[in-house]
């Protein structure tokens, strides 16, 4: 399941994806355009999620763990 | 484990420097009395500092520190017993728990023409939790700066000594090794949409179970396999984004899991902006979970009662507003979690442990 996601995903990105000239680049410029706009903030909502939760990971690589209860 | 460190859509040097500084509060909902048969059913109330400093230096480098501070207190399920209505209760801690948390992050990133390259230290300290972790990462943008691809690599080594450890029988010290790598590729899909896919391996070895807990024990390692898909979307005639992101887990404890964000960037006007979100996720439990702590099994084999290894769904509902000046924003926030059983995708028990949580959030950014 896990690579059939990952092949759909890279699938959809590099078979959708159209020319886009520097100039027309403005609007994915935006603040809420970003992956991560706020970084402080789900910075913090990740550490609850992941210290709540079984689950973690999925983006980027991990900092240092807690003894979260 | 801690924050991320998300890759970018590109791996460009920031043009300018930007000081971030924010109070949150985060509190638990104290469990029902009656499921509770002994100890103090209010649960962790924790508030929490944070500041960052991102700045260029030269034409090359840039530096990322952040730190933050939580104090908190609150009390912990100590064991689940069977309870006279046939459902599992809970023991919780006796006395209220008292316990701070400093958290350290350094990165310097070094960046080329189309690439980049970071080295990240972490530092995280408690009364009874240490933890020290070093990660690098990459990124290199190609294809007309239209796609990056991104990995990393981290090292975690943590130390736990439980506090009372003689007068309670846990643990006097353990420790534990995490180990990730990642992978990520960004696509600009077009000028109004992009879309992120990154796919995580971690390898946790060492005390993996809770020394708080009367019977908790568990497996000495788990390997964990995530995969996120983000994608964000400019709609000109609503004047807003759309962010759709979802993340598939699994582990070799026997846990599947499903996330499901998304949130909404409604502009109004230049200078504010009203962000709705919403979360869905659900998990199966842990091969080894017991919905009561079984006193007869013998210490070898595994079990865990913890409501975090049980087949669970949740919902987060949140809202926040955004004030957007040239130099400066104010973030506001506010969400609600609310985890049952029932919200889950596989059925299981209902924990009276099951967590609802409220969190807010005052944020100032400040470019110069």
């Amino acid at each position: 399941m896990l690579s059939a996601l990952l092949a759909g995903a890279l699938t959809l990105g590099v078979g959708a994806c159209a020319s886009v000239q520097p100039w027309e680049r403005g609007t994915l410029a935006r603040p809420e355009m970003q992956l991560d706009p706020n970084p402080l903030q789900s910075g913090l909502y990740e550490q609850v999620y992941d210290s709540k939760e079984a689950a973690s990971g999925g983006a980027g690589t991990a900092g240092a763990g807690c003894g979260c209860n | 484990m801690a924050a991320l460190s998300l890759p970018a859509f590109s791996a460009t040097q920031p043009v300018e420097s930007s000081v971030s500084a924010g109070v949150s509060n985060y509190k638990e909902a104290d469990i029902p009395r009656g499921d509770v048969v002994g100890g103090d059913n209010r649960r962790y109330d924790i508030d929490i500092s944070q500041f960052r400093l991102l700045t260029p230096i030269g034409n090359r480098w840039s530096v990322d520190l952040g730190v933050s501070r939580e104090t908190m207190s609150g009390a912990s399920p100590w064991a689940t017993v069977p309870g006279l209505d046939g459902e599992a209760d809970l023991i919780m801690s006796g006395a209220t728990i008292e316990d701070s948390r400093t958290e350290v992050n350094l990165s310097a990133a070094l960046y080329g023409q189309d690439r980049s390259a970071a080295v990240t230290l972490s530092s995280s300290n408690e009364d009874d939790y240490a933890a020290r972790a070093v990660s690098v990462s990459g990124e290199w943008t190609f294809n007309g700066d239209l796609t990056t691809l991104s990995a990393g690599a981290s090292h975690s080594g943590d130390v736990i000594e439980p506090s009372d450890a003689a007068l309670f029988g846990r643990v006097a010290r353990e420790e534990r090794r995490t180990r990730s790598v990642s992978f990520g590729f960004a696509q600009i899909l077009n000028r109004l949409s992009a879309l992120y896919a990154g796919f995580s391996l971690t390898r946790h070895k060492g005390f993996l179970s809770d020394p708080y807990k009367l019977r908790d024990i568990r497996p000495p390692a788990r390997t964990e396999r995530a995969l996120s898909v983000r994608y964000r979307r400019f709609l000109t005639g609503a004047d807003g984004a759309i962010h759709l992101d979802y993340r598939y887990f699994d582990d070799d404890w026997g846990i599947v899991s499903h996330t499901v964000q998304s949130s909404w960037y409604q502009n109004l006007g230049n200078r504010f902006q009203i962000v709705p979100n919403v979360r869905y996720y659900s998990q199966s439990a842990a091969e080894f979970f017991l919905p009561v702590d079984n006193f007869l099994l013998s210490s070898e084999i595994n079990q865990s009662s913890d409501f975090r290894l049980s087949a669970y769904g949740a919902v987060t509902a949140g809202l926040k507003g955004i004030l957007q000046q040239p130099q400066w924003a104010l973030t506001i926030s506010v969400d609600r979690y609310m985890s049952r059983e029932k919200y889950g995708l596989t059925s299981g028990y209902e924990h009276p442990a099951r967590l609802q949580f409220t969190m807010a959030s005052v944020v100032l950014d400040y470019k110069f």
